[in-house]
């Protein structure tokens, strides 16, 4: 039996931390250890954030909706917001610092590649098991965001 | 949670402390405190993050950002004190390669630049 939980706060920087608190709750509910909830807060903190940054463009522009669910095998964290398309898939992936260092690329070159962003999405894609992005007229831009659950093969 | 800042003793460095978290709440603050000690001239840093819990893209983007500033004039911005957490978000992006990290604050402050009146 599935367990679903959603809140719903406005798109301000200051409530992201209450998008981390309801999901970092949820998860220890799942039974995640204190690294994975760490890890969870961190993706829906920059998932948050691109939602303010991109698809609203600032803040107190629509609001955040957030859904968590619990199954036999899974974690799923849905963020819906009614701002513009926004696909971050198009966001450049960061340098691969170790490659681009080998390369002989010099650490301010570097340091200025960092700058064009998309550190939050390397983050995402890093620590989450499966992400998916749709839009549509309706709904919004839709991510979600998979975590398997400890233990359990999928 | 709040960010502090101190001159070493006999010596041209700031160390920049950070106690909390490095979100959207405190990131505009550090970014505010680095830029004033950059803009007055005092471009060898340290930032002590011995009691930061969390770390954001922004909170990188904001080190990284006065890291440049730094260097572009010949001075540097070192770090301190991650724990395991930060130490392994640094690394996910590459940032341990980046900046020079030092396990231990005080071996950090040692290595601030001598004074030099």
């Amino acid at each position: 039996m599935a367990a679903q939980r959603r809140l719903t706060v406005p798109g301000r920087y200051p409530e992201i931390r209450k998008i981390c608190e309801f999901v970092a709750a949820s998860a220890s509910e799942a039974g995640f250890d204190e690294d994975t909830v760490f890890h969870l807060e961190l993706c829906c903190d920059e998932a948050s954030t691109n939602i303010i940054e991109h698809a609203y463009g600032g803040e107190d522009v629509g609001a955040i909706d957030v859904t968590t669910i619990i199954d036999n095998a899974t974690f799923t964290v849905t963020l819906q917001d009614s701002g513009r398309p926004f696909d971050p898939t198009a966001v450049p992936a960061p340098p691969d610092i170790n490659n681009d260092l080998a390369a002989g690329l010099s650490t301010d070159e570097l340091s200025q590649q960092l700058q064009v962003g998309g550190l939050g999405l390397h983050f995402i894609r890093n620590l989450m098991d499966e992400v998916y992005f749709t839009f549509d007229e309706d709904h919004g831009n839709t991510m979600v965001m998979v975590k398997y659950l400890q233990g359990k093969d999928v | 949670m709040s960010i502090w800042h101190e001159r070493l003793p006999h010596s041209d460095s700031y160390l920049v402390g950070v106690s909390g978290r490095l979100d959207q709440s405190l990131n505009p603050e550090l970014e505010e405190t680095l830029s004033r000690l950059l803009d007055n001239g005092h471009h060898d840093l340290i930032v002590d993050l011995s009691h930061t819990t969390y770390i954001n893209s922004g909170g990188l983007r904001c080190l990284v950002s006065a890291w440049r500033r730094a260097r572009s004039s010949d001075g540097t911005l070192r770090l301190c004190g991650l724990n395991a957490r930060l130490q392994e978000i640094f690394a996910m992006v590459g940032f341990d390669k980046v900046f020079e990290i030092y396990p231990n604050c005080d071996e950090a402050r040692s290595l601030g630049r001598r004074a030099t009146s």
